[in-house]
């Protein structure tokens, strides 16, 4: 018997030799890869080359100056008061993230423990339900709640506790339950999966072991879901660090907090582009939120890192 | 979980508090129908009698309207684009080794990582240069960035349910690669890409700050309703608000019927 | 058969077939020939390249070496989709989106065709094989059976000039299987199609199959007929795979008039063969468990075996007793009756030098 060491190619064996060997692999990562570079690298490195730009007459220019930073900088802690916003930011995201995590941390082990398992999914849905309504029809409506004359305060009205009426409306905490509203549905979702991967016979383990059920939660529940409790606090930080809507329509724009009465940065990005279209030192601001992101990012990513390798 | 007794307290204090959480969650949407339909020109207590005059207001003035209709335009068509692109990526990702999955896979990632806040500035930046911002359809280019990355994960998650046997049967019987896609992957994946359309249309259908840079003269809803909201309190926003809340609603139900038996893997009826 | 191979050609001939992984070589220079309509078995443990090589004959892996014809062609690098051959799945790989009719008519409506005619040709099938009630049912309320021939049914009313199947009973209990072979068998038959059949059950290989190959390590150790195969099994490998053998590995002492006497570390043995290989020479003296008896008392003839009782386990017609001999060495023997044996006892056990047979042994 003749041994042929290699195949000659047919021209007819080109379509598909092997089931990862096809022109569909170029074809149909193609259109992502396109719309990706066009419409999202493409702007991004666009945002951070035309912090470098100026502005003259109304007009940007194309220019490589750091004059946008310069400024920026310049007034950094005084005048503009960026790096005080950028504080602020951190504060009211750092704070939002770890009462968003542990409320609904309590409300994914809530479900997964107190509802029979067959109403699971539904007592989910419900959890996540308002997260489908529109955001800013949802900060509208904390408005009316907890604005001075609003609901709450009318309700309290009518039984005549006015002595204790809130007034919580224009602070940063009225910008953290707007927040905090807005994040709940998700971080519930990220807990509860991150509890459901839990193995149950450890539990079961831990308290045939003759763990009270506060022990088996300490010792086997937490120590477990420490990743997902991460994820879910990095990604709350990092929308909270984004999200200029609630600080504007809850928080009044600038809203008081421990710190003082300073606009989140993000607004601020929003309002200083709406009163100038400096777009170039709007780009400079948004460059340094990107900056700082990654620095959160990254801290998340190693805090995560550490807790997954403690638990597994 | 069933085996814990009937006596342990936890169970309680567990549905105490998810009756808490629940009643948190759904207060503004109760305050947003609720006073949608009282006469209360500032929304509170007492209520002052049925009306629906803020749905009159909200159709003969017609700012609002327009701007939904805007919505409804940009967001089906973001969603259909960013979910065919989505099972096209999905399938490759899918069935295909190849160098640089990871990174091409966490670039596909980024932008929903990014703030939108930044992704905004960016994008008027290059619009801006290319005289399309301003216009719905620089909203319509801007939001299947962001919609993608969903979409995809919702359609990765159903074709990885897939056995590879499937499509190589097909092969076998004599399809092309291409009618192999369309008439056995396809259809094995359409409850994912039902899902998946869904959560993009809610994510354009909601997204705010991308929408408030690029816009312009033409916004969508959530851009308009912002834009009446910092003017003044408005009880048609109540008005729109009921409409929105009906149409998320049948998103949801849709939602339940498809993307949580993907995301919890509890259906009976999974392939 | 081998006259009908060398008057056709054969439906398919493989020459030095090898599938390269990396370094790992799944499938090493197969070379095979099935001849017209013939049943071939595939059998090995897992990982042995069986399904490799079942996937390269059906276009799914291209093979790194090696051709492939097909009734005389030369498919090597004609992709999956122009084959003749169809594949039947273990995990059947029915299309869930459509009804029982709708998957065995797939492979008949992916080019332009005549609806009455595939509609015609998918009825006749579904009768063939059974399936006719079941026409407009969905798969997911199909068991396990009606699945298999719903796959069988798809693949065949394509008029395939091959089939291959990858374990295709291996769902089924053991009931089922055992009709179902019989099924196969009767339709195969009547179609006259080869079939290559890949297993790891002897069972279902030995009773339907004309031609049984069995691999190891990506290398095929023996084809032979069923009979052939279980009455001598030519390596160390088939000998321990196939059926319950005790093999002895020993050294040719001394050749006699038809036979052979082989040294082995418990003694010696007494082997008749017309071929007997050369003083010295390594072997391995291959006897089934059925054909050892108790030792006739007060014999001390030849290829007698004394042991320790180690076990017994009790299968219904038979007993399998487990012995050890003095150098450790485990044996097993089959036998109708129950032994006045304890465990930890010593025992005996005999065979007749004709009932053994020789393989060459490692050099």
């Amino acid at each position: 018997m003749t041994t042929v060491e290699t195949v000659t190619p047919t021209s007819a064996a080109k379509r598909m030799k092997t089931p990862n060997d096809s022109p569909l692999k170029i074809w149909f990562l193609a259109p992502l890869a396109i719309w990706l570079t066009v419409l999202f690298l493409l702007p991004l490195i666009f945002l951070l080359w035309i912090g470098f730009w100026r502005v003259e007459n109304f007009q940007t220019i194309p220019d490589f100056s750091l004059g946008n930073y310069a400024e920026i900088f310049s007034s950094f802690f005084s005048k503009s008061r960026y790096g005080l916003a950028l504080i602020q930011s951190l504060w009211v995201a750092i704070t939002t993230a770890f009462f968003a995590t542990i409320l609904s941390y309590m409300v994914a082990l809530s479900i997964a423990f107190a509802v029979p398992a067959r109403w699971q999914r539904l007592a989910l849905l419900f959890a996540i339900a308002p997260f489908w309504s529109s955001y800013v029809l949802r900060l509208y409506s904390w408005q009316t709640i907890l604005s001075r004359n609003g609901v709450i305060n009318s309700v309290l009205k009518q039984f005549g506790l006015s002595d204790y009426r809130i007034d919580v409306i224009y602070t940063q905490i009225a910008t953290r339950i707007g927040l905090i509203h807005y994040l709940a549905p998700i971080l519930i979702v990220i807990l509860y999966v991150s509890i459901l991967a839990i193995d149950k016979v450890l539990i079961e383990a831990a308290r045939e072991l003759g763990c009270t059920r506060w022990q088996a939660f300490t010792r086997v529940i937490l120590p477990l879901s420490r990743f997902g409790l991460m994820t879910a606090a990095s990604f709350a930080v990092i929308v909270s660090l984004g999200d200029a809507l609630s600080g504007n329509l809850l928080g009044g724009g600038a809203g008081t907090s421990i710190l003082g009465k300073l606009p989140t940065y993000a607004s601020m990005i929003m309002s200083d582009y709406s009163s100038s279209t400096n777009l170039p030192r709007t780009s400079a601001l948004a460059t340094i939120l990107i900056v700082v992101m990654v620095l959160a990012l990254a801290a998340g990513f190693v805090a995560a890192d550490r807790a997954r390798r403690r638990t597994s | 979980m069933t085996a814990i007794s009937k006596a342990n307290p936890w169970i309680f204090l567990g549905r105490l508090w998810l009756g808490i959480a629940y009643a948190f969650m759904f207060l503004p949407l109760v305050v947003l129908v609720l006073f949608s339909f009282q006469k209360n020109r500032f929304p509170g207590f007492p209520l002052q009698g049925f009306t629906l005059q803020w749905y009159d207001k909200l159709f003969s003035d017609g700012t609002l309207l327009n701007a939904l209709g805007n919505t409804m335009i940009v967001s089906p068509a973001a969603a259909t684009i960013a979910t065919v692109i989505a099972f096209f990526a999905a399938y490759a990702f899918n069935r295909f080794a190849f160098r640089g999955k990871t990174v091409f896979l966490a670039l596909v990632t980024l932008p929903i990582l990014i703030p939108p806040l930044i992704l905004g500035v960016g994008f008027l930046g290059l619009l801006a240069r290319i005289h399309l911002s301003g216009t719905l359809f620089a909203v319509f280019l801007t939001h299947v960035v962001l919609i993608t990355a969903p979409a995809l994960a919702i359609i990765q998650l159903r074709l990885a349910q897939m056995p590879a046997s499937l499509e190589e049967a097909a092969w076998d019987l004599g399809a092309t690669e291409w009618q192999a896609v369309t008439k056995v992957v396809l259809p094995f994946a359409l409850p994912g890409i039902f899902g998946a359309w869904l959560l993009a249309f809610t994510f354009s259908f909601d997204e705010f700050i991308i929408a408030w840079f690029v816009s312009g003269f033409q916004p969508t809803l959530p851009v308009a309703i912002y834009s009446v909201l910092v003017a003044a309190i408005d009880p048609s926003l109540n008005a729109i608000g009921t409409i929105v809340f009906g149409i998320s609603c049948l998103v949801l139900i849709g939602l339940e019927l498809v993307l949580l038996p993907l995301l919890v893997g509890r259906s009976k009826n999974q392939s | 058969m081998a006259a009908a191979m060398t008057t056709t050609t054969p439906d398919l001939e493989l020459l030095s077939i090898t599938k390269q992984f990396d370094t790992f070589t799944a499938v090493d220079s197969i070379n095979l020939k099935v001849g017209r309509g013939e049943f071939v078995a595939i059998m090995g443990p897992s990982g042995c390249g069986k399904t490799t090589l079942l996937r390269i004959l059906a276009g799914l892996e291209t093979a790194s070496s090696g051709q492939l014809y097909i009734r005389g062609k030369d498919v090597s690098d004609v992709p999956v989709n122009q084959r003749s051959t169809r594949l039947v799945w273990q995990n059947y790989a029915l299309f869930p989106h459509l009804d029982v009719a709708g998957n065995i008519a797939f492979g008949l409506t992916l080019k332009p065709h005549d609806k009455a005619v595939v509609a015609g040709k998918v009825k006749a099938m579904a009768e063939l094989v059974g399936l006719s009630d079941l026409m407009g049912r969905k798969i997911s309320q199909l068991s396990g059976g009606q699945k298999q021939r719903v796959a069988l049914a798809r693949a065949l009313v394509t008029e395939p000039e091959i089939l291959l199947l990858d374990e295709p009973l291996s769902a089924l209990d053991a009931h089922l299987r055992i009709r179902m072979q019989g099924e196969l068998r009767r339709i195969q038959q009547q179609l006259g199609m080869a079939f290559i059949y890949v297993t790891h059950n002897q069972v279902e290989a030995f009773s339907m199959a004309d031609r049984v190959v069995v691999m190891n390590k990506g290398r095929i150790e023996q084809i032979d007929a069923p009979e052939e195969m279980y009455a001598r099994p030519k390596t160390e490998f088939v000998a321990r795979f196939v059926g319950t053998n005790n093999l002895f590995a020993g050294r040719i002492q001394e050749v006699g008039q038809g036979h052979v006497i082989v040294h082995c570390a418990h003694g010696q043995l007494v082997v008749s063969t017309d071929d007997p290989p050369p003083i010295g020479a390594s072997v391995f003296v291959v006897v089934q468990a059925d054909k050892l008896t108790p030792a006739p008392t007060g014999v001390a003839g030849e290829n007698r075996l004394d042991a320790t009782l180690r076990g017994r386990e009790y299968a219904g017609s038979h007993n399998i007793y487990l012995l050890d001999l003095v150098d450790g060495t485990e044996v097993k023997m089959t036998v109708p009756q129950v032994l006045p044996v304890e465990i930890n006892q010593s025992a005996t056990a005999w065979f007749s030098p004709a009932n053994a047979s020789l393989i060459r042994g490692a050099a």
